[in-house]
């Protein structure tokens, strides 16, 4: 038998397209169903009149959701809420991440205890350590408040979470210390990466500690930084948990964001159609500061 | 091509989701009166609130099952704090079981939306005279017979007898002589200066939910305004931003920024006694009692002008349209009427029992009891939560307005903007039409 070797090639060709495709399947229709159609659903609904629970027709109301959600004073608030609460903990978490991360990455003994203590409130359920914090900050009872009478004699007593002005900080105080030890695990592989010779050679080049760190350890970051600052502001948007836990929003819309919004309109108040708009909205918002972000800073391929 | 084959499969997904916000399946049937077809198993869920009705309910569904054959009882407890919102999503996604018992007011909007079966014709005659008339009025919507308390609730200011005595401050005898709201104030004013630091218990740590509603709705309604106008029950407007709920609120906002009000954060202001009186439901009861025996005595609401009011109402059964088999349901629900079990349940509990002779068999209840206060409420100054499908709304927009007022936010336009939301979901849904 004489076989045609440009026709086995070709099939193979043919083959091997299709088999990517065949291997992605499961996790393309998963994609599809879990998260393109919600989202396109989403979009429909928001010009819908749809509630959660009514026998009342399906009708199209046009831009009525839009409307509503644009004219309505808390949905500003939220939006100014979750911005503030990025400006604040993306900059601070990110800073303290790679604070701590070089500090657990010295060469001691016991290291690997404080790396563990750092990283155990990211494995915390949040709305334990909600639960928790909300104890602490009690403002009679609390820890903090203990801590702050003892140090400032009695002259610092914020009424942390029932204060208009001390909530939101709260909230993003909180925040911090229970994101902070993700970051700090991503940029402490990224450091253990980096060649030891290029400290060496900036060594021989007289360079000090801090000209090592500002020079060597900073742009071999580079890529993980990037990543941790990118994703720091997306979990940052989704804000719900801890607010949810330890304020539900208040006092007076103080500590509201955008998703929890987003449950109370959608859910609780059983209006699904004005809770996708909310949601469009919000992918919107999300999606095009992600895509500024790479614009203005772009990833070092390596 | 492929593009398009994509919109056509999504929009099949989205055909289905949008009939399921709607009507589901209902079997109306009611009772047929005998349970059909051997053993038949239904699955109950209730809310696990406190330990005693857990343990009390857990123990009434034994001995149901126990008692015959022809029904099984299946018990899914569920946490309390979040239990509202778990029947929603079941409801709305078709996962109701056949048994459900549920806050109250709530049963106007699942009847409305076709989640509950009329039980018109499965309860005897002679059981629904025995039942309270506040347990008949709440079960009813649009002339139909939806679901049954075993127990009314009572709310009252928990106070000890010996301080107030103490202090000269005078104690009611009963609704009719409650203290003026001005009394109230300038009894806590007196108890404050007596060494209680925060003389007042609201039970803020509940957080924003029904409690706010049930606890505090009546405040309005003791000046003369409402959640809603029960008329046509089609606006709050003029009624829950009236004059009268305005200064009476404002009250309520004055205690919180004269710093009468504890927190409560730990739930035990008033068992360690920094504060006097606490202003909370029929549920701390055997709490209480057991802290400050004798001592411990009920008190009226402050009237705002109107008169003392008071809540009404608590946990419901019900039947949903999922069921396979409303008689097997409504013999569970039946069987949870008998006084022998409705006496469990209340003792468990400290609830008002929902048949007039469980209540007349209880000394707790008994005119002289501890808790006849409840009873005599019931009978006079209980005001029923609106019983219109719009009650979700209107709770939530009320719990919202209160928190906002007790943080010190302006009154009036925290009322405005419930009466606002309240209209305008009244009016997305074409007015909660009656449909028959």
């Amino acid at each position: 038998m004489i076989s045609s070797p440009t026709k086995n090639l070709k099939t193979r060709v043919g083959q091997d397209s299709l088999v990517p495709w065949l291997f992605s399947l499961p996790a393309i229709l998963m994609l599809l169903a879990f998260l393109v159609a919600p989202f396109v659903l989403a979009i429909v609904f928001s010009f819908t009149n749809l509630r959660l629970l009514s026998p009342i027709p399906l009708r199209f109301v046009g831009l009525q959701n839009y409307v509503r959600v644009f004219q309505d004073p808390i949905f500003y608030r939220a939006l100014g809420n979750n911005l503030l609460f990025v400006v604040i903990v993306v900059p601070v978490q990110t800073a303290l991440a790679l604070a701590l991360a070089v500090l657990v990455n010295q060469k001691l003994r016991g290291v690997r205890v404080f790396r563990t203590i750092y990283f155990a409130p990211v494995v915390t359920v949040m709305a334990v350590a909600a639960t928790v914090w909300r104890l602490l900050y009690d403002p009679d009872a609390g820890f903090i408040n203990g801590l702050l009478g003892a140090v400032s004699g009695g002259a610092v007593h914020p009424n942390w979470l029932r204060s208009t002005s001390t909530a939101f900080l709260a909230i993003i105080i909180m925040s911090i210390w229970q994101g902070v030890g993700f970051q700090m695990v991503i940029l402490l592989a990224g450091l253990q990466d980096i060649p030891h010779d290029h400290y060496e050679a900036a060594i021989v080049d007289g360079a000090s500690g801090w000209q090592q760190f500002r020079f060597v350890t900073i742009p071999q970051l580079r890529n993980q930084l990037l990543f941790v600052v990118t994703i720091t502001t997306i979990l940052a948007f989704r804000l719900f948990d801890q607010v949810y836990v330890m304020t539900s929003g208040g006092p007076l819309d103080s500590t509201q964001t955008l998703m929890l919004m987003l449950v109370d309109v959608g859910f609780g108040r059983q209006r699904i159609a004005q809770g996708s708009a909310i949601a469009v909205i919000f992918f919107l918002i999300v999606l095009s500061i992600s895509v500024a972000q790479r614009r203005l800073i772009r990833e070092e391929t390596t | 091509m492929r593009r398009w084959a994509l919109v056509l499969a999504l929009f099949a997904l989205l055909g289905p989701a949008c009939g399921g916000g709607g009507g589901s399946t209902t079997s109306t049937a009611g009772c047929t009166g005998k349970v059909a077809g051997g053993p038949v198993t239904v699955k109950a869920w209730f809310h696990s609130g406190q330990g005693s009705e857990r343990t009390t309910i857990t123990s009434q569904v034994a001995a149901f099952n126990a008692s015959q054959n022809d029904v099984k009882v299946e018990l899914v407890l569920l946490p309390e704090g979040n239990y509202n919102d778990q029947v929603k999503a079941a409801a709305a996604s078709g996962g109701l079981p056949d048994i459900l018992d549920f806050d109250g007011p709530f049963l106007y909007n699942y009847a409305w939306n076709r989640n509950l079966v009329a039980l018109d014709n499965c309860i005897s005659p002679d059981l629904k005279a025995n039942l309270l008339a506040s347990i008949v009025k709440q079960g009813t919507y649009a002339a139909h017979f939806y679901g049954v308390g075993t127990f009314d609730s009572g709310l009252g200011l928990y106070t000890r007898k010996s301080v107030l005595a103490k202090k000269g401050i005078r104690i009611p005898s009963g609704p009719q002589d409650a203290w003026t709201a001005d009394e109230f104030t300038q009894a806590l004013k007196t108890l404050q200066g007596a060494g209680f630091k925060k003389p007042l218990d609201l039970k803020i740590n509940y957080g924003q939910g029904e409690w706010y509603t049930y606890g505090f709705s009546p405040i309005i309604q003791s000046a003369g305004a409402d959640l809603i106008d029960r008329r046509n029950y089609q606006s709050a407007d003029g009624v829950l931003n009236s004059a009268a709920a305005v200064q009476s609120l404002t009250v309520f906002q004055s205690w919180f920024k004269q710093g009468f009000v504890d927190f409560n954060v730990d739930d035990t202001a008033f068992l360690k006694g920094q504060s006097a009186i606490s202003w909370v439901g029929h549920w701390v009861f055997a709490d209480y009692r057991k802290a400050f025996g004798d001592d411990l005595v009920i008190l009226p609401l402050p009237n705002f002008g109107k008169g003392s009011k008071t809540g009404m109402g608590s946990w419901q059964w019900g039947v949903t349209s999922k069921t396979k088999s409303v008689d097997a349901a409504w013999a569970f629900i039946n069987y949870l009427l008998k006084d022998q079990q409705v006496l469990q349940m209340t003792g468990a509990n400290g609830a008002v029992p929902a048949t007039k002779s469980a209540s007349a068999a209880s000394t707790q209840f008994a005119p002289g009891g501890p808790e006849n206060i409840f009873v005599q409420q019931l009978e006079s100054s209980a005001v029923p939560r609106p019983q219109t499908p719009a009650y979700p709304t209107i709770t939530l927009s009320f719990q919202k307005a209160i928190n906002d007022i007790l943080n010190g936010g302006d009154v009036k336009a925290a009322l405005d903007k419930a009466v606002q939301d309240i209209d305008r979901d009244i009016k997305d849904n074409d007015g909660y039409p009656v449909k028959t």
